[in-house]
């Protein structure tokens, strides 16, 4: 029990003026003869018992009364395990967390879910006290301090994010923001739809320290049918599309658009894939769109695509380099995808000639050092280094190659000695071999670990080979940036390098968000530490571990009743 | 003589002021007298003269019965006078007989004194013999009964000559009347402040020996209802024994246990065929006379 005004419990002194009098009146009484004394000591034999009663019970009650009264002044605070707003606390560090991400978007019962989700999270706001300390974090993961009034105002302007918020992360971060409060309630509330994807992967679990309590809204009790666009990629003239969902939601139409046209459609369920074929358009970067028909998560029914068609490369290979990469360019030749030109050269470029190069390490252990030389006077940071060991490509940029063996090879390492994946700005590493550098772009020049042989590398050999070629000379060797994917509102962004476009990043909500299964409530125990409550408990619970009522009120009438109490008994037994 | 000129019926202080006993008496029986037409003690050691019809307001126990279960009518037996009645006056003299709850008021003594001379009179007047013993812890004063000329005097200056005594053992009077060889009235006056039981004894006693008996048990008003400042210790005069007490606590249990106690010598007092009478030291002499009637 606390008190918010301490310094009146100087007044419990009080308590003792009943006894003290009752004390202090016991001095000498004035005499006077009576002579039916026996009389008198027969009625005083009666009422001993009586009167002795009814005086401790007066002494009692005064006291009480007093003591009653002093405590009610000192507005006492008793724990209470009622909800409302009338119901103090004690002082609070409290994180809400405001699940605002893509699947919050998801209509149930005709409403929004993130209505609902806001209303609980405002009132776990609106329930603070001034005392309290206050954060919010929305699906971005920022802890928002603030003031109980700047944070309701953020919690009513929240609108569904196209983001995922990994809610265990989340709980650790604000379990650890709320402890390192001192103040003596500690409390995470969780507001979230808590989809099963939104736990760790791997069933990680928050560490929420002793002293900290984390309530968790319960996640609802079905699984709410959705379908979504998790992937629309451009290869080869179509576009893969991946649809994801709640997981036995049956298959809808899928529609390609680009330019505001339809050009294709298909049928996906969550979890499968299909490729729609792209009409021939002219060279240029272009922007399309996977469209799903409109279900409860409208978020997640649309999705961008960017791909880039370019003219072809015209393409020039050294003396030198090799039986495979003549044979793959006249395939590319054949098949209009390259010409004849020096546009990008292939070969070991021992010579410092300007222009967009494919330089392959030289057959002549005795050339790499001219090799290097040469790099370096086109101010190429990377060189040619001590052969390699063995292993197999690894690249997630040209997926075709990943895998195939490389038996020989010169280690790409910087010039300066220093680790890292480059030395410019401009340096990308595009494929690796037992994590070294194997395939790296800097500027127009591209460096291959190992020469395009089979002797040096299984990959002339394989199916890959051409498109590999291909992908060298038109898109990496001429300085195209890949279109990469991120989350984000929904849409294409553009990179340019003075007045050429460059490459593309299609942003676009996670995948897992679109997965609107529940996560069971043991999950959310065991993976946030929380206890896990139904709306209604949950405002009931919301402070419960601090929350104190002001018992004054209850104290004063207490002791009216003691009042009405001490009066009927002076005067009953009068 | 009116209502309003009857002394016997002012309050006893206010008579009491008018002169000393003799005075006192005289005038309270020259009211009582006044006020009936019969004599107050017929009935008793007198000779049976004649019937007459029974009227309301006779007593029952005058009835003839025989009478009436032959004529199926109602008469009362007439009495004549006698003088040879021999009544007793016993007055309680303790030390608790000289309280009064207030100043304005007479105290037990004072009042017993005043009525037994106003019996004595009455008595005297119808011719009866009559004496008088004054008791506390002994007997103090025991004046014969007589009829002859000068007998108030000396029964007024006998109640004059004691003082006011010490303890109280009514015993020791009662066992002396048990000497009377005749039989006749005895009337005891006191606040009965003393073993009931004893006391009992002794005037059933008496009764036994023919005696007809009349206890007026003495009271005053502050006796039967309790009062006084908010705390004070009581002593008992007669004793060293004292109590401390709140009067308003106890005000209501004690005038029960004083109900209680008139309650339990009127019914020992009428299980032994004792006249019992209960008498405030407010009360006019005029109505307690008639109470002895």
């Amino acid at each position: 029990m606390t008190f918010l005004h301490p310094l009146a419990l100087v007044g419990l002194a009080a308590a003792a003026i009943p006894a003290l009098l009752h004390l202090l009146e016991r001095r000498a009484p004035p005499e006077a003869d009576f002579p039916p004394l026996r009389y008198l000591s027969e009625a005083e034999r009666q009422s001993a018992r009586r009167l002795k009663l009814r005086h401790l019970l007066l002494l009692v009650l005064r006291t009480a009364l007093i003591a009653l009264v002093v405590l009610a002044a000192a507005r006492p605070l008793v724990p209470s395990r009622g909800s409302g707003g009338g119901a103090a606390h004690q002082p609070t560090a409290l994180v809400v967390i405001l699940d605002n991400s893509l699947s919050s978007g998801v209509v149930v019962d005709g409403r929004p879910l993130l209505d609902r989700l806001k209303a609980v999270a405002r009132a776990s706001v609106a329930h603070a006290g001034s005392a309290d300390r206050l954060w919010l974090m929305l699906a971005d993961g920022v802890a928002r301090a603030g003031s109980r009034d700047a944070l309701l105002a953020t919690i009513d302007s929240a609108t569904v994010a196209p983001r995922r918020l990994d809610v265990t992360a989340a709980v650790a971060q604000a379990a650890r923001l709320v402890d390192a409060e001192p103040l003596p309630g500690r409390e995470v509330h969780v507001i979230s739809d808590l989809q099963r994807t939104a736990l760790s992967v791997g069933g990680g679990e928050a560490s929420v320290p002793r002293g900290v309590r984390v309530l968790a809204l319960a996640p609802p009790g079905q699984a709410t049918p959705n379908r979504g666009v998790a992937a629309a990629r451009v290869t080869d003239g179509a576009v893969a599309i991946a649809v994801a969902g709640t997981p036995g939601t049956g298959p809808a139409p899928v529609t390609v658009r680009l330019r505001d046209r339809d050009v294709g459609r298909a049928l996906a369920a969550p979890g499968s894939g299909v490729t729609v074929p792209l009409p021939a358009v002219a060279p240029g970067w272009l922007v399309g769109e996977v469209a799903l028909d409109p279900d409860e998560l409208r978020f997640d029914d649309r999705r961008a695509f960017a791909w880039r068609v370019a003219p072809p490369g015209a393409v020039r290979a050294e003396p030198g380099t090799g039986p495979f990469v003549a044979a793959a360019l006249a395939v590319l030749e054949q098949g209009k995808r390259v010409g004849s030109g020096s546009e990008v050269v292939i070969g070991e470029r021992t010579q410092a000639a300007p222009g967009r190069s494919v330089v392959l390490p030289p057959a002549d252990p005795a050339l790499v050092g001219q090799a290097n030389r040469a790099l370096a006077a086109r101010g190429v940071h990377w060189r040619f280094g001590e052969p390699g060991t063995p292993g197999p490509i690894a690249s997630s940029i040209l997926g075709g190659i990943a895998g195939i063996a490389v038996a020989r090879r010169y280690r790409i390492a910087p010039a300066n000695g220093g680790g890292g994946r480059g030395t410019g700005n401009d340096t990308t590493t595009l494929a690796t071999v037992n994590e070294e550098p194997w395939l790296v772009r800097e500027g127009d020049v591209l460096l291959v670990g190992s020469r395009l042989d089979t002797a040096w590398t299984a990959l002339p050999a394989s199916p890959a080979f051409v498109p590999f070629l291909d992908a060298l000379v038109n898109r990496l060797a001429r300085g195209e940036a890949l279109v990469v994917e991120a989350e984000g509102v929904p849409g294409v962004q553009f990179h340019v390098r003075g007045t050429d476009t460059v490459g593309a990043t299609v942003y676009g909500p996670d995948p897992r968000e679109s997965d609107l299964t529940p996560a069971s409530a043991d999950n959310v125990r065991r993976s946030l530490g929380a206890a896990v409550f139904e709306e209604a408990r949950f405002a009931a619970e919301r402070f419960a571990g601090t929350r104190r009522a002001d018992a004054s009120g209850l104290l004063l009438a207490l002791a009216l009743l003691v009042a009405a109490v001490e009066l009927g008994v002076a005067t009953l037994t009068h | 003589m009116t209502d309003a000129q009857r002394i016997d019926l002012l309050d006893p202080a206010e008579v009491a002021r008018l002169g000393g006993i003799e005075i006192v008496a005289q005038g309270v029986v020259e009211g009582f007298l006044a006020g009936i037409h019969r004599s107050p003690f017929r009935g008793f050691s007198v000779e049976f003269t004649e019937h007459r019809a029974y009227q309301p307001g006779d007593e029952p126990r005058y009835l003839d019965w025989k009478m009436l279960a032959r004529s199926d009518r109602l008469f009362v037996k007439q009495f004549e006078e006698e003088t040879n009645l021999r009544a007793m006056i016993l007055l309680d003299a303790s030390r608790s007989m000289a309280w009064r709850g207030a100043p304005a008021r007479l105290t037990k003594r004072a009042y017993g004194d005043r009525l037994s001379a106003a019996l004595a009179l009455i008595l005297l007047r119808q011719r009866d013999a009559t004496g008088l013993i004054t008791f506390d812890e002994v007997v103090r004063q025991v004046i014969p009964a007589r009829v002859k000329a000068g007998q108030w005097a000396r029964l007024v200056r006998g109640l004059l000559d004691t003082p006011d005594g010490r303890g109280t053992a009514a015993q020791a009077a009662l066992v002396h009347l048990t000497l009377l060889a005749r039989r006749g009235l005895v009337v005891l006056v006191s606040d009965l402040l003393f073993d009931r039981e004893l006391a009992l004894t002794a005037l059933r006693y008496l009764r036994h020996r023919g005696h007809q008996v009349v206890v007026v048990h003495l009271m005053d008003p502050a006796e039967a209802e309790l009062a006084g400042p908010p705390e004070v210790r009581f002593r008992d005069p007669e004793s060293t024994a004292s109590v401390v007490v709140r009067p308003r606590e106890l005000a209501h249990v004690y005038a029960q246990t004083v109900r209680r106690e008139v309650a339990a010598w009127r019914s020992a007092c009428r299980r032994h065929g004792i006249a019992y009478h209960h008498v405030l030291t407010d009360m006019p002499f005029g109505t307690a006379l008639r109470l002895l009637a």
